[in-house]
């Protein structure tokens, strides 16, 4: 087998003239291809056709809580996640598992945009703003806010520069567990108590009879909806304020240049 | 002694031998301690007659016991009571009797499921079993139909249904009548032609099998075009009803295949996302009736249809009523199949309603795309498997309604056996767009009665009680009941995961309580 892959792989370079030859990249761009038309056939029905997810989970994240590296990605496709309701729809070939693999870890991860920021600089504006006292990034910061610790990773920088400009037209939509099923993720919510307690805050978490939240003191509140007079959900509203207008257009793409630097712990 | 054995004998009545003859389940609401079929009678109503549990006490239900899935999975089961012992199912094909008492398991079984099974179209699933005489039926993942010995568990008989590696497959629960089990199959996704089969309850010889797409010379052949009728889907994939007057079987039949590009199938492809009535004995179509004629957004239409019988326009009539995956709500006279109402009862844009004979009015330009179009139901459909109810009492259908659009994409899809034939797909709209409603609608006329909103369309069927109850549950795990009469929240509990099963209630010792499953649990609740 790895023989074989070998001679293959020699016979191309010495068949092919020098200028063709960015074949791994190119062999790459047709694996995500060919992965998304195996994708939209066999996955597409329950992750959606676009894998943002449909009665399955949104796959389009950096990092997927079954799939760690390519291997489990890889085996979860071949074998399906049973307990989790997950079916293998049918045995796949490894070229086949190979493009799967390669489309859906495309969803997750914008490629390292280039950027006519600098990162150091943005860096430096993160701090000049204040910004860690909502987000944390490596551990550091505070919590009202998402994590930015890989948000370099799963967003692009258009994304990236409209959350801080305008930050109530970009509330993500949920991938995570909680609240999850595609829900708004850090949606405003304004609740009265019938005693008259007044409390703004963001949606954790939601059903039919409850609501949860956290005030903007990132204290966590509780409420039976029949306990409420008065519930609003807010949308196309968000707690962080637009940055629009207090940096110069040079200082947003360095900021854009620091939040695409975010991706990880890699 | 032996007048000992002979005294027993004539105190024990014929149901404490383990004994589900078909009269009983003919007869199941003068038994409603037991639930001896999969929608709690042949008409399919999931209404409970018992009155112990009602308006004025339930907000005192108590866990009783809880049981969990050894068999992790989506558990979709809706469990059979007879005579003290519960048959469920645990993802994907197993099988396990519990002690109504206590929860403690009695029996499990486990079919051997080939490694390379396909599955294509659905989570590995199974909705329940069904009982007759001595027997307990399962349909498997790997297509089979398998019956057990109610008492241990062993293997009575096992056949297949049909060859898995052209994509047949069983999660639905088997319909148990007199001497016949009809069982349906899942598999358009995959390119299948559909049927429905009966087999043999004692030694699993096929008596009769009825295709859903008619074949060369038979009446409807000519609504495919070419050869497209040998790849048309058609699933049978939930339990039909029965009446036994008529002897006609009531079975929903799925999308057409692929799913979301039609150019390949011209024609109104019947008898897909259509009601079948079948003969019994024979296995012949005595009518049919085609809610989405030429389907091309997955609206199946094997939705539970449910039978009752009611004065429609000042004359006593046999009613069978389905609240479709297409949003709209039918009634059919169930002797002739004459379309009576059609109406919407959750939003839908694909339709300028229906003409006399119940033809939909489908608006142009709302067929899947390259580009995407939005179209409401969703692609999962305004109903879909969770079972409706209809209670006698309150003459009200309650139907669990699923609020959502979906973007429909078309693409194209070339017939491989065993592979996925779907030809596109869809894109949910964000989850705070879309939710979902208990409807209770006015059974012969659809007309709302009353709504309970829920905050994301739901997984779970509905049960309605003598006791003037409805439950219900959400994808958030919360499990409810409901005033049948006036939709007023009475009681609610958190579960811990996701509702996605049918409630239904039974009674033992004399205590009436209620059963649920969620996550990876069976709960059964009662009065303390």
């Amino acid at each position: 087998m790895i023989f074989t892959r070998c001679a293959s792989l020699a016979l191309v370079f010495f068949l092919v003239p020098a200028a063709a030859r960015s074949a791994p990249a190119g062999q790459a761009a047709a694996n995500v291809g060919e992965g998304k038309q195996l994708f939209q056939g066999m996955c597409g029905r329950c992750h959606g056709i676009d894998g943002t997810g449909e009665e399955g989970p949104n796959l389009a994240r950096p990092t997927l809580t079954h799939a760690a590296d390519d291997e489990s990605l890889r085996a979860i496709i071949r074998d399906g996640i049973p307990d989790r309701g997950m079916p293998r729809v049918r045995r796949m070939t490894d070229t086949e598992l190979d493009q799967l693999v390669a489309f859906v870890r495309s969803l997750g991860r914008s490629p390292a945009a280039a950027s006519s920021g600098n990162v150091q600089r943005g860096g430096e504006i993160y701090k000049r703003l204040g910004c860690a006292s909502c987000h944390i990034i490596q551990g550091q910061g505070s919590s009202f806010g998402p994590d930015l610790t890989e948000i370099g990773a799963s967003r692009g920088p258009n994304y990236l520069r409209q959350s801080f400009l305008g930050p109530a037209e970009m509330l993500p939509r949920g991938s995570s567990p909680v609240p999850g099923r595609g829900f708004t993720e850090y949606l405003p919510v304004h609740a009265v108590t019938s005693e008259g307690k007044d409390v703004t805050g963001v949606r954790i978490n939601e059903d039919p009879f409850t609501i949860q939240l956290r005030d903007t003191s990132n204290r966590f509140h509780s409420f039976r909806k029949t306990d409420l007079k008065q519930l609003d959900k807010e949308f196309g509203k968000s707690l962080m304020p637009s940055f629009r207008g207090r940096l110069t257009d040079a200082e947003n793409e360095d900021l854009v240049a620091f939040l695409a630097s975010l991706r990880g712990a890699q | 002694m032996k007048t000992t054995i002979l005294v027993l004998m004539l105190l024990t009545p014929l149901a404490a031998l383990g004994q589900v003859p078909y009269p009983r389940i003919a007869a199941a609401e003068t038994t409603p301690a037991d639930w001896l079929t999969y929608s709690g009678n042949y008409q399919s109503q999931r209404f409970s007659p018992l009155t112990q549990i009602n308006r004025q006490n339930v907000a005192q239900l108590k866990p009783f016991w809880v049981y969990q899935v050894r068999r992790t999975g989506i558990v979709e089961t809706s469990p059979i009571v007879a005579d003290g012992v519960m048959y469920i199912t645990e993802p994907p094909s197993t099988v396990t009797a519990l002690d109504v008492r206590t929860g403690r398991p009695l029996w499990t079984w486990t079919p051997a499921i080939p490694s390379d099974v396909i599955v294509i179209g659905s989570p590995p699933v199974n909705r329940g079993v069904a009982v007759l005489d001595d027997n307990v039926f399962v349909g498997t993942i790997h297509g089979h139909l398998i019956a057990l010995d109610a008492k241990s568990g062993a293997v009575r008989w096992d056949v297949a249904v049909d060859d898995n590696k052209f994509g047949y497959y069983v999660t639905t629960a088997p319909l148990a009548l007199d001497g016949k089990i009809v069982v349906g199959v899942s598999g358009a996704e995959a390119g299948i032609r559909g049927f429905l089969d009966a087999y043999d309850p004692k030694t699993g010889k096929r008596l009769w099998r009825s295709f859903t797409i008619p074949g060369p010379g038979e009446p409807g052949f000519g609504t495919w075009g070419g050869d497209s009728w040998k790849t048309g889907g058609g699933s049978s994939w939930l339990t039909g009803s029965y009446d036994p007057a008529l002897n006609l079987i009531y079975w929903g039949t799925g999308n057409p295949g692929p799913d979301w590009n039609g150019d390949v199938r011209p024609g109104d492809n019947l008898y897909t996302c259509s009601l079948i009535a079948i003969d019994a004995t024979t296995g012949r179509l005595k009518w049919h009736f085609q809610f989405t004629p030429h389907d091309t957004h997955d609206w199946d239409s094997n939705e539970i249809p449910i039978l009752f019988d009611a004065p429609v326009n000042g004359r006593q009539r046999k009613l069978v009523a389905m609240a479709n995956r297409n949003a709209f709500y039918y009634v059919l006279d169930r002797e002739t199949g004459e379309f009576l109402v059609g109406t919407p009862y959750a939003k839908q844009t694909w339709a300028d309603g229906l003409d006399a004979k119940g033809r939909p009015r489908v608006r142009p330009g709302l067929d899947p795309s390259v580009e995407g179009t939005l179209v409401f139901p969703n692609i999962q459909g305004a109903s879909n498997w969770p079972s409706p109810s209809y209670s006698p009492q309150t003459k009200l259908f309650y139907q669990p309604a699923r609020e959502m659009g979906t973007y429909f994409f078309k693409g194209e899809s070339k017939y491989k056996r065993g592979d996925p034939f779907v030809a596109g797909g869809g894109r949910a709209v964000n989850g705070d767009d879309a939710w979902g409603a208990v409807r209770a609608l006015e059974a012969t006329t659809g007309k709302l009665k009353w709504e309970f909103k829920l905050l994301t369309p739901p997984w779970t069927g509905l049960l309605s009680t003598g006791g003037g109850l409805v439950f219900g549950g959400t994808e958030e795990g919360n499990f409810f009941a409901l005033d049948a009469d006036t939709g007023k929240p009475l009681w609610d509990l958190q579960l811990g995961a996701a509702v996605k099963a049918n409630p239904m209630s039974f009674a033992v010792d004399g205590k009436q309580y209620v059963a649920i499953a969620a996550g990876y649990s069976l709960y059964v609740f009662g009065l303390p």
